[in-house]
């Protein structure tokens, strides 16, 4: 916007002084206001220089103008009194400046600067006060002040070259004067006027000179200020290498580079500018030059230095934008593998580029590999360079986007590796830092430069299991070590400051469940690392972190299962806050201590990996109080039943006791329900097509406690329905399961049902995860009979009381298809088959210990009534035990039994409604028959009892 | 504004600075303004405070933005220091401040000009031997600081550079000296105490280094120096010879730097300089004046990758408290 347009939109108070200032001035405003365009674009500066012949010029032109506009017919009557005070400024202008027009040249640049100056304070004035534009964020300080000083060197850069305009002119006239007055050939020293014409010719020739400096040391200023805004976008351009470096580690910040891409386009293309302007002078100095010529020195002199300065500006200006990344890695950029696709981005961030010149961008991995003995090199497969093209749309900018890039190692690459080790030897895999390099042949208004930038190093593995020790590797670099091309740094890894590493983890569950480690959190992780209270000055060496297993895993391993853990199955209530997770055993007890009985909370387990527990207090009539802590969870389990769902259905089996849920209030003192009620998985209910030959199952969680009262059993029982024959139980964790694998199931007979623990997940030797016995706290290592793993419970499909058989008919021992068509993985434990005749008495005392699930009072009370009437021989009912079976298990088992494809639709689990001796309780049944008639056009429950009535 | 610019009449630019940062210095002004004119033309056109005054007198008469110190630069010429050259800011200031103080008449004010710009030191040479001293008092202009240590090593901050500076030398095997106790020649240690500090202290920076051959080259890298300078903080008990009144003093703010851009045989100079009365900073490019923050006199902290830009050559602080 024009100068005195800005002016006119003031507020009050500054066009009080801008009134003030034209009150006393010899230019009267209107005259200002009449010519406002055209006063504005005169170099008045140079004109008020003494001996300058501009001023006299403009003051002519300006009174010239001024005649124009009275004598124009847009200004009608009704201007007649704006036209009578035009006629008299213009009268008294003449009056007053004819006889030195460099004094009114004077005067119009001092107004000129007056105003800006007003106009400088208004604008910071409202600014100040009118900033706070809810849409855009707010800048902060250093961006405002990049943004003053663009536009400022934009504004010293326009007068820079209306300086040089004028130096132009001048030289011409000059030129001009000189081939026509100089003669030096013939003797005229005697002729006056040539004499007068020849000092005429030295004053002019003067007037050149100053005007030459004059535009010199414009423009040293304007470099001197460009410098200090170079520093500050260098600042900036630091400060988001390290916001992208803590990204890629997961940290929540902003990485946009699209601020940065605009304020260094702006001042390169000022720059490239300011360089026009000085080959314009060296072309101004090759037409007239003199002894002393300020040009030919200071020229070249200011020409090094701004292409010094250009040169850095770009060569700082070429990043990457997108550090080396396989798709689908979740969050983990930096970790490579091969032959696997990744991409990686450049950005130009100026955005000047010569659009005939063909710019090439190329990437080399490890240009400069390091000199470590069985450093591994690879190569690139795809095509390893581009031409950068200048994309339709400005916006895009100039970018170098690699993709589906993909790596091969070299194969004598490895030749010596671990082979005559002497010295140091090669590191590992994962401990090896690769980087990619990018080239940019860059040309742009005659300069050349061959721009590279360097991604982060990057760790490049060959299998998915190295992925978890990469990472660990790529933390540990980024957040200690300060020179990005660091690729020795693990040939002596450096320590971590605690408080550093502390944020890095934080921002590992920040990145995958959307909120951070506590100071709690963080304490107890301290304790684990260093054994006590961390001080500020702790370190934690690399070892230590990813290598040292004592426990059978390392730290980062021990953590990273975890956030495996809550990242497949408990990334919700983690990020509610509903796990309380990183307690210590002391912490926990000290925690629940004071709670009343039933109080629990869930922590992640120590002793096994990725593993989740609950652990609840009983305050017993005496003694102390005793804490209870489940086997944990892991993703094996968890994949079955989901956490919430555990604890709302989670048994303790208590000889001669009423089955309970010793889980009661979420510490510090939430009611279950309450707190978990949001995540319940629906009781699903299924197609009653089915439940007319099937009960319906529910998978739960029981423990039973021996009879020793020692805490040391958690059993996990399947149960199916089918007849009840053959009943085969085993409780899980009986030390012969081989982890990972399945073991065949023994043939059952036919007709023979077998309850099975499923133990999902390994089983550590130590029996971790046990309930402890006690408060020794200790967790006994040699408990055979403890197991862990998911309990089907059986439904009492038994055939003497159902005028039906229940379930499929006639199945066979579970075969391992139910596993393959959908069971999480479990590892199924050699069964022991323990055959469960009719009669009561032959029941494995295991059995025993079963109690029926469901929480109904009815159903319990008919449970406790049969096995208290089985008389020997009537053998109807051994183990009834409804549950809700886990809707994939189930259907697990159905499709392996009939070929049912899996379908979502068909994972009916839910009290199955039909059968006579489960209960009914307004509670469980009574929604699942509404939902049933809604879901499905089926008949109803009603009609179903009927059907075994 | 107070600030006026000075036109450029052909390599001034190292001049032009230097007599910007002598005419913003009010303290230097009160003497110059008190001095007595010559009685004739001629000793008036020959008389450099005089024509100091003038060319003041003219700038802050001045409705433009610059002024020409050509008469000022005829009067200097006499002095044969020359137009049209290239010169060092350090030995040019030197020059300019003794043609300054031999020309004023007046023996008072030419004491309070020692007075405001003299810097007092104690040297002291001590046998190692015999542990035979001696002591002699000598005053300076500048703290002629250097860059590099010992070791050639660069220096980090304008701090390091006076702890360097008031490092006692060792002079052994062929620096050894004769100590006329011992007889014969032993090894010394000589150590600079720091006695007096002006009001107005100028440091030079020595940024340039003799390689091996003949060719002097320009040191740019990166030296922050810091706004506020308390020397009793820099200096250990040892490195003074000061009473407690004089060392109260020695606390010192920047009021201005003299950079230089360029290589040594070519470049240029500007100065930042704080005014005194507005408190601002301002940047003198001869004739281009422009009000600056400090973000731009952080500037000429130098950079070790960029060796033509601008950095701080010569640095002149003030007293925060006159006595």
């Amino acid at each position: 916007m024009a100068q005195w347009q800005e002016v006119q939109s003031l507020a009050n108070a500054y066009l009080e002084q801008v009134h003030q200032l034209y009150a006393g001035a010899a230019l009267p405003m209107v005259v200002r206001q009449c010519l406002a365009a055209w006063i504005e674009n005169q170099n008045w500066r140079q004109a008020a220089e003494p001996l300058s012949s501009h001023a006299r010029m403009l003051f002519h032109s300006l009174l010239a103008l001024l005649g124009e506009h009275l004598g124009s017919p847009g200004l009608g009557g009704e201007d007649f009194m704006l036209k009578h005070n035009l006629r008299k400024a213009c009268r008294d202008l003449q009056a007053e400046f004819e006889e030195c027009p460099e004094n009114f040249a004077n005067l119009v640049a001092n107004l000129l600067q007056e105003e800006r100056r007003i106009l400088r304070l208004g604008q910071a004035g409202t600014q100040g006060k009118a900033t706070p534009a809810p849409s855009t964020p707010p800048e902060s300080d250093r961006e405002q002040q990049i943004q003053r000083r663009l536009a400022e060197f934009h504004v010293a850069l326009q007068e820079a070259e209306r300086a040089f305009r004028h130096l132009d002119d001048l030289q011409e006239a000059f030129d001009f004067c000189y081939k026509v007055h100089y003669l030096p050939g013939e003797d005229r020293t005697s002729d006056p006027q040539y004499a007068q014409q020849v000092q005429a010719l030295e004053a002019k020739l003067q007037i050149l000179d100053r005007q030459r400096w004059e535009v010199l040391a414009q423009i040293q200023q304007l470099l001197g200020r460009s410098e200090t805004l170079r520093d500050f976008l260098l600042q900036e351009l630091e400060a988001w290498r390290e916001r992208q470096q803590h990204a890629c580690l997961g940290a929540p910040v902003d990485t946009r580079l699209r601020p940065l891409e605009t304020w260094f386009t702006e001042l390169g293309q000022g720059l490239f500018q300011l360089l026009q302007l000085l080959r314009a002078l060296g072309d101004l100095q090759r037409k007239v030059t003199y002894e002393r010529d300020p040009l030919k020195a200071e020229t070249p002199l200011l020409e090094r230095r701004l292409q010094e300065l250009l040169t850095y500006l770009l060569k700082s200006a070429f990043v990457v934008e997108q550090q080396p990344n396989m798709p689908n890695a979740c969050k983990r950029p930096l970790v490579l593998r091969t032959a696997s696709k990744f991409s990686a981005r450049a950005r130009l961030l100026v955005r000047l580029h010569d659009r005939n010149h063909r710019m090439e961008a190329k990437i080399h991995i490890d240009r400069d590999p390091p000199k470590i003995k069985g450093f591994r090199k690879f190569n690139i497969l795809t095509s390893s360079s581009k031409t950068l093209l200048a994309g339709d749309n400005p916006q895009d900018g100039l970018v170098c986007d690699f993709q589906y890039l993909t790596l091969k190692e070299q194969k004598d690459s490895r030749s010596g590796k671990g082979s005559k080790g002497t010295g140091e030897g090669p590191l590992a895999v994962t401990e090896e830092l690769h980087l990619i390099t990018f080239t940019l042949a860059y040309a742009y208004c005659g300069l050349e430069l061959e721009l590279e930038t360097s991604t982060l190093p990057f760790v490049i593995i060959s299998n998915n299991n190295q992925l978890s020790s990469a990472w660990a590797s790529i933390l540990w670099f980024n957040m200690l070590s300060s020179n990005p091309k660091e690729q020795h740094f693990f040939s002596s890894p450096l320590p971590a400051p605690w408080p550093r590493l502390a944020e890095v983890l934080s921002w590992q569950f920040e990145s995958v469940a959307e909120r951070g480690l506590s100071k709690e959190h963080l304490l107890m992780l301290a304790e684990k690392l260093f054994g006590s209270k961390p001080s500020p000055e702790s370190t934690v060496a690399w070892p230590k972190f990813s290598k040292d297993s004592a426990s059978g895993f390392s730290f980062w391993a021990w953590l990273d299962g975890i956030l495996g853990l809550l990242q497949e199955h408990l990334k919700q209530l983690w990020k509610d806050g509903l796990i309380l997770g990183f307690v210590s055993r002391k912490q926990e007890k000290k925690l629940l201590k004071g709670k009343r009985t039933g109080t629990f909370l869930i922590r992640f387990s120590e002793s096994i990996l990725g593993g989740v527990t609950c652990t609840w207090v009983e305050h017993p009539e005496t003694g102390p109080p005793a804490f209870r802590a489940v086997v944990p969870y892991t993703a094996a389990e968890l994949a079955s039943l989901a956490l919430p769902d555990i604890i709302r259905d989670y048994q303790l089996l208590v000889e001669e006791n009423i089955p309970e849920n010793p889980l009661q209030f979420l510490y510090p003192n939430t009611a279950r329900d309450e707190a978990f009620g949001p995540y319940y998985s629906q009781r699903q209910e299924g197609n009653l097509m089915e439940q007319k030959k099937y009960l319906n199952r529910r998978l739960i969680r029981v423990s039973s406690r021996q009879a020793n009262e020692s805490w040391q059993t958690e059993e996990e029982l399947v149960a199916a329905t089918e007849n009840l024959e053959m009943l085969q139980l085993q409780p899980s964790g009986l030390g012969t399961q081989q982890p990972g694998g399945l073991a065949p199931l023994q043939p059952g007979g036919s007709g023979t049902m077998q309850v099975m623990a499923v133990s999902p997940g390994m089983l550590q030797p130590g029996g971790s995860g046990m309930l402890q016995p006690g408060p020794h706290g200790l967790e006994p290592s040699q408990q055979p009979q403890v197991g862990s793993g998911v309990s089907e419970m059986l439904q009492p499909g038994a055939r003497d009381l159902e005028p039906q058989p229940v379930g499929p008919g006639g199945s066979g021992p579970l075969q391992p298809a139910a596993r393959d068509a959908g069971m999480p993985q479990p590892v199924l434990g050699p069964v022991e088959p323990v055959l469960v005749p009719n009669g009561l008495e032959t029941l494995p005392p295991e059995l025993r210990d079963l109690e029926l699930v469901p929480g109904s009072p009815d159903m319990q009370e008919l449970l406790r009534s049969l096995a208290e009437g089985l008389e020997p021989g009537s053998g109807m009912l051994e183990t009834l035990e409804a549950a809700e079976l886990m809707p994939d298990v189930l259907e697990a088992v159905d499709r392996g039994l009939e070929g049912l494809g899996p379908r979502l639709e068909s994972s009916a689990a839910l009290l199955d409604p039909c059968d006579p001796f489960l209960p009914q309780p307004e509670d469980t049944a009574l929604p699942t028959v509404t939902s049933l008639f809604t879901a499905t056009d089926i008949p109803s429950l009603h009609i179903d009892a009927n059907d075994f009535q | 504004t107070g600030a006026i610019g000075l036109y450029n009449i052909g390599q001034s630019c190292c001049l032009n600075s230097l007599l910007q940062v002598f005419l913003m210095n009010i303290h230097f002004t009160g003497i110059l303004r008190r001095i007595t004119v010559p009685p004739r033309a001629v000793q008036k056109r020959k008389n450099v405070p005089y024509q100091m005054l003038l060319l003041l007198e003219e700038m802050q008469c001045s409705k433009q933005k610059a002024v020409s110190p050509v008469d000022l630069a005829h009067c200097l010429s006499v002095y044969k220091v020359k137009l049209f050259v290239q010169h060092d800011a350090a030995q040019l200031f030197l020059t300019l401040w003794n043609l300054i103080k031999r020309q004023m008449k007046n023996p008072e004010l030419a004491g309070k000009l020692s007075d405001l710009y003299t810097i007092c030191v104690q040297e002291q040479v001590a046998c190692q031997k015999c542990l035979f001293e001696t002591k002699r008092n000598s005053s300076m202009l500048t703290l002629p600081l250097p860059v590099l240590d010992a070791n050639s090593h660069m220096l980090k901050t304008l701090e390091d550079c006076l702890q360097c500076f008031f490092h006692p030398e060792e002079l052994t095997d062929q620096n050894m000296c004769f100590c006329e106790q011992c007889g014969r020649k032993t090894p010394f240690l000589q150590s600079m105490k720091l006695v007096h500090l002006p009001q107005t202290l100028t440091i030079h920076l020595k940024r340039f280094c003799f390689e091996k051959s003949a060719h002097i080259h320009k040191l740019s890298h990166y030296l922050p120096f810091p706004q506020d300078l308390d020397f009793n903080a820099i200096l250990t008990e040892n490195q003074c010879q000061a009473d407690d009144n004089e060392k109260a003093a020695w606390q010192y703010e920047l009021f201005a730097v003299v950079a230089h851009s360029g290589s040594t045989n070519c470049g240029h100079y500007c100065a930042y300089i704080r005014s005194l009365t507005e408190c601002k900073w301002y940047c003198f490019n001869d004739s281009e004046v422009c009000q600056v923050s400090w973000d731009d006199v952080k500037c000429t902290y130098g950079h070790s990758n960029l060796h033509w830009g601008q950095t701080a050559y010569l640095l002149i602080y003030m007293k925060k408290h006159p006595q």
